[in-house]
């Protein structure tokens, strides 16, 4: 018997030893030992100790630490807060509420929500958002869970975490009991990640369930025509451009998509040397008043016109891409097109002059691409690569980050040590993985914008040796002008305003070049 | 023979520049746009003044018609006004201190007439680097048939200019400065000048943007 005793014995210290030892648990944000259910009734009730200590008397307090029934009067007050227009008082206390009531009371996750709101509303859109996915995941209240989600899907309208967001949560949700808006909002992301990791068929099990009225069904159809196209590889079909074209008139769409639709037509006419059909696409971009628009668009339209023959609108286009507003864009074939236009022109020096520009004005990165040095610290390449794609996208929310990080710093004093070290910790998680996604998508894209500029290169160099040629070539006896291309005249309704270095927003479609051509016939003997 | 070879060689120099600017950069760039605004019938509503007569200021609401043919010539049909004067102190001080007849004193009551516009002008201002403000300018030139509250009726030439801010196709502001010339009015000098100053809305019917 008393051998009995004691393996019982034994065994139940064992047990309690065993207890002792488990982990606390981790904080899905941080990642760190969660101290949420301290007994701390609120942040300013007890001074926090210093960083070591107040780790060691975390995990001590871990094992003991029972959720505390809050006073619901605490509660009643942050929302007094949150509804009077005082986020910020609101979100220390819904705080330090959610940090000492268990997951299961009635009240947590409404806490969670309105904490999520105050955050937004004080600029601190990540920290919002991580409390909302938070709401998403755990799922206690399914009331609070569709408005956390149409606030989440507020969010995207802006830099967000997309990994946090699109994928973890509207792209893994169980859409059973979701509303329509949301629901479809839900099935749209997760068909994006089907299509992504190339799984049309299932991505369109998920698009054919959106309502055919919505915008999602038509961005759907976008993203599912986009990646149709990355896997034909060589002639498209008509029909994938009818598509795009009929997606280009779908008012659901915004104005944007509905260029990228109308652009997607005109580059694809434009790759099926249908000039005059990408032509007509490219006029029908439609942009807002006075907006300068996107330098590719411009720089596109000039070869289109190019191809057509009208060399003197192509060159008139050029002009308007030397406009203050482009200035910073990576345009290497503006460059080439330029010294196109004069060498058919028959005006070799300038052709000349044109083509070195090129190497002349990204002389610095032409060396760094050649000496193999980190083409990211290359301010050009860099500033190439980060605007446009998923690299902007990345770009735009790590600045978003460190916008709210410094935010945070205003707050210091209102959220209590506790909460201020926790929204410290969560930024700079975010930001370092945010740092990691944008370095590893920067790295692929800048590759591609150096690889843009070696081609451009390459072809100042051939046009060099051309103009070279031309240059020396003997004038034949008896040689003439070709007959000169008549510009059009001025039609009664048109205006004509002389540029004179000086760019308005409303001409910049207009530009029209006038230069008579030097080139002699080729028939002269 | 001096001078003349330093008048040739700074000329030679001034031809060099020029010559190389031309290399650098051949050829002209100029912006060709539709006009914004297009001007049909126009139908206008205002006031206005007149404000030179020493002994009164006339202030009057007028109305108007416009045909316009094409950009640059419209004809104002019709238009008229009916003035309300307001005597100034000089001429109160005349007929109180030393009994001047009230009937000594010209005054326009109403007026109408019809002028061609022309309208060469026609630009785009900037305002505020905000926004484009578009406008045109005309010359006015025209014949008015003056009432006077003494002489009864008087012909006049009309002169002036004016100056039209586009809000869109179908609302103008107008602001028009015109000299009338006024032939024989009794009891004056055969010819006097009528100035009228007048701020109008116009409405465009069928022009386009």
């Amino acid at each position: 018997m008393k051998r009995l005793v004691w393996t019982t014995v034994v065994l139940a210290a064992a047990g309690a030893f065993g207890q002792g030892e488990k982990k606390a648990p981790v904080d899905p944000v941080t990642g760190e030992a969660a101290a949420p259910k301290q007994k701390e009734a609120a942040p300013e009730a007890k001074p926090a100790a210093a960083p070591a200590e107040a780790k060691a008397e975390t995990r001590a307090e871990v094992v003991t630490a029972t959720p505390q029934k809050m006073d619901l009067k605490f509660f009643d007050d942050a929302l007094n807060d949150y509804f009077g227009g005082n986020p910020k008082s609101a979100a220390a206390k819904l705080f330090t509420f959610t940090e000492n009531v268990a997951a299961t009371d009635e009240n947590y996750a409404w806490a969670q929500f309105f904490l999520a709101r105050s955050l937004i509303e004080l600029g601190l859109r990540h920290a919002g958002a991580v409390y909302l996915a938070r709401i998403a995941r755990e799922r206690t209240n399914p009331q609070v869970l569709p408005k956390a989600l149409a606030t989440l899907q507020e969010l995207t309208d802006l830099p967000h975490d997309e990994v946090l967001i699109d994928e973890q949560v509207f792209g893994a949700l169980d859409l059973g009991f979701l509303p329509e808006d949301i629901s479809g909002y839900a099935h749209y992301q997760q068909g994006l990640v089907d299509l992504r990791v190339g799984n049309e068929r299932w991505a369109n099990t998920h698009f054919s369930k959106l309502p055919e009225a919505g915008a999602e069904a038509s961005r759907a159809k976008f993203a599912l025509l986009v990646t149709r196209l990355k896997t034909l590889k060589r002639d498209v079909p008509k029909e994938v451009i009818d598509d795009f074209l009929e997606l280009a008139k779908d008012e659901k769409l915004t104005q944007d998509a509905r260029n990228d639709a109308i652009l997607a037509v005109a580059r694809l006419r434009y790759e099926l040397k249908d000039y005059n059909g990408a032509f007509e696409a490219y006029n029908l971009v439609k942009l807002p008043a006075l907006d300068p628009g996107r330098a590719t668009l411009y720089l596109e339209e000039a070869w289109t016109r190019y191809n057509l023959g009208q060399i003197h609108a192509a060159m008139g286009i050029l002009t308007t891409l030397d406009a203050p507003s482009f200035r910073d864009e990576f345009l290497p074939d503006k460059y080439l097109l330029r010294a196109f236009i004069y060498r058919d022109l028959c005006h070799y020096l300038p052709a000349k002059r044109a083509a070195k520009e090129l190497t002349r004005r990204f002389a610095d990165s032409i060396e760094a691409i050649r000496e193999r040095e980190d083409l990211t610290r290359d301010p050009r390449l860099l500033r190439a690569a980060s605007s446009h794609g998923s690299t902007k996208r990345a770009r735009k929310f790590l600045e978003s980050l460190e916008f709210e990080g410094e935010q945070l710093g205003r707050y210091a004093g209102t959220f209590g040590e506790r909460m201020f070290s926790y929204m410290t910790r969560l930024y700079d998680l975010a930001r370092a993985e945010g740092t990691r996604v944008y370095d590893e998508r920067l790295k692929n894209s800048v590759r591609a914008e150096a690889d843009k500029l070696l081609r451009a290169s390459e072809q100042v160099r051939l046009m060099e040796y051309e103009v070279g040629l031309k240059l020396y070539e003997r004038v034949k006896k008896g040689s003439k002008l070709v007959a000169l291309v008549e510009e059009p005249r001025l039609e009664g309704k048109q205006v004509s305003y002389r540029f004179v270095n000086e760019y308005w927003n409303d001409e910049l479609r207009d530009y029209r070049f006038s230069l008579k051509s030097r080139c002699i016939e080729e028939t002269a003997q | 023979m001096k001078r003349v070879l330093a008048v040739v060689l700074l000329l030679s120099s001034l031809v060099a520049r020029a010559q190389s600017t031309e290399l650098e950069n051949p050829g002209s760039v100029s912006a060709i746009q539709n006009r914004a605004y297009t001007m049909d019938f126009e139908f206008d509503l205002g006031v206005g003044t007149l404000p030179l007569d020493a002994f009164y200021k006339g202030y009057y609401p007028l109305a108007g018609a416009v045909v316009h043919f094409n950009d640059f010539l419209g004809w104002q049909v019709a238009r008229g006004a009916y003035s309300f004067n307001v005597s100034t102190g000089l001429r109160d001080q005349l007929e109180r201190d030393f009994a001047v007849a009230p009937t000594a004193f010209e005054e326009v009551q109403w007026f109408i007439g019809s002028d061609l516009l022309l309208k060469p002008f026609y630009g785009k201002s900037s305002v505020l680097n905000t926004w484009v403000l578009h406008y045109e300018a005309h010359f006015i030139l025209g014949a008015s048939l003056f009432k006077f509250s003494v002489a009864q009726f008087s012909p006049a030439l009309n002169l002036g200019f004016g100056i039209r801010l586009f809000h869109n196709r179908y609302v103008s502001y107008r602001l028009d400065v015109s000299d009338a010339i006024v032939f024989g009015i009794v009891g004056k000098a055969k010819i006097s000048q009528v100035i009228t100053i007048q701020l109008m809305l116009a409405l465009n019917f069928g022009g386009t943007e």
